[in-house]
């Protein structure tokens, strides 16, 4: 996503234009969004949720894999306590996008409850765009751009969890297809780190040991065991650079 | 939902808030010492994107396993994976792969 920079000069730009333009930017976004948010509604209400109860999970999580984690998990019968362990654990990558963005935002109040917009979407759409952007509209843009992801995930949840069922009875297979989102949804998160081979070697260590330990039956520990030998392959595999010849 | 499971809920929304806030609002007053990005545990830089890598890994056993179904998943990630590779963004990639894997398993039940 390369766009000009907006070196345009307002003396004073008007929050609401602002605002109005992250909001514009973040549609791109709604491409990745709906689809996963209709998913997550209608795999809620298949695992026992309600219509709200999904929609409250969304507004309040708003973490799209880690909601899918806790509904499968509830459904699953896992006890809370590890539900919330794993909840919570699957969002600790959101610790270092908060301190990329610092230096690009300025200091308000605000940012304890506007920062529960800060999603894996939304962080990539601000780091690249908030340098090109006057610093006097970044504030406004993040609101915008925030918001609208926000609203929308939530609006896609209640569509996907009330309208869902009845299209699933009708199309049984629609369920199914819907969560394939998912899987695809992480693979774009992840490919960008396939261009180093160390990275590539600990991604597919971590891919295919997830998928063993869940083939296995030990769907509860495979995503953390699975980080855990990724990590473990990151710090003991190292690729000698290639030697030109003279 | 039960009290249990909406404690739960509310735990896991003031957790994630909180790792979203924490960290940011920390640096931002850490801004302009000697210590920055630098300062960031590299065990958490590697641990998040391993995190996304084993939810790959298991939710790419479909919903319920046949050939058709991992014959679906596997050229659904194929598409998803060239779609990605020309346009770099993540929704179209998502609904090509979601398109195609949907149009095999379509396909397979109608045959």
């Amino acid at each position: 996503m390369s766009q000009p920079a907006d070196h345009t000069v307002h003396a004073n730009p008007s929050p609401l234009r602002s605002a109005l333009q992250g909001v514009r930017e973040a549609i791109p976004l709604l491409g990745d969004y709906i689809p996963v948010a209709l998913s997550f509604g209608l795999v809620a209400t298949q695992a026992g949720f309600t219509t709200w109860e999904a929609a409250a999970i969304s507004a309040l999580i708003y973490a799209g894999a880690s909601q899918f984690l806790f509904v499968g998990m509830i459904a699953a019968g896992a006890p809370l306590w590890l539900v919330v362990a794993m909840t919570l654990l699957i969002n600790v990558r959101h610790v270092v996008y908060g301190p990329n963005l610092a230096a690009l935002l300025p200091r308000s109040r605000h940012w304890p409850w506007l920062m529960h917009g800060l999603t894996d979407q939304v962080f990539a759409l601000a780091l690249t765009r908030l340098p090109q952007l006057p610093e006097v509209k970044r504030f406004s843009w993040f609101v915008g751009a925030s918001l609208l992801a926000w609203s929308v995930w939530i609006i896609g949840t209640i569509v996907g969890a009330s309208g869902g069922e009845a299209v699933t009875d009708r199309w049984p297979l629609l369920g199914e297809i819907m969560a394939f989102a998912l899987p695809a949804l992480f693979l774009t998160m992840v490919a960008p780190r396939f261009t180093d081979k160390r990275w590539a070697a600990a991604m597919l260590c971590t891919i295919f040991a997830a998928l063993g330990l869940n083939l296995a039956g030990w769907s509860n520990v495979a995503i953390p065991l699975a980080a855990a030998c990724g990590a473990l392959c990151f710090y003991t595999v190292t690729f000698q650079p290639r030697r030109s010849r003279p | 939902m039960s009290s249990a499971m909406w404690i739960a809920v509310i735990i896991c929304a003031l957790g994630t808030l909180l790792m979203r806030v924490v960290p940011f609002l920390w640096m931002q007053r850490r801004l302009g010492s000697a210590t920055g990005m630098n300062a960031m545990p590299q065990w958490l830089v590697i641990l998040g994107p391993m995190m996304i890598a084993a939810l790959l890994g298991v939710s790419i056993v479909p919903a319920n396993p046949s050939p058709v179904s991992w014959l679906a998943t596997a050229i659904g990630l194929s598409v998803t994976l060239l779609v990605w590779r020309r346009l770099r963004s993540l929704g179209w990639p998502v609904a090509a792969g979601v398109g195609v894997f949907g149009a095999v398993e379509v396909v397979a039940a109608l045959v």
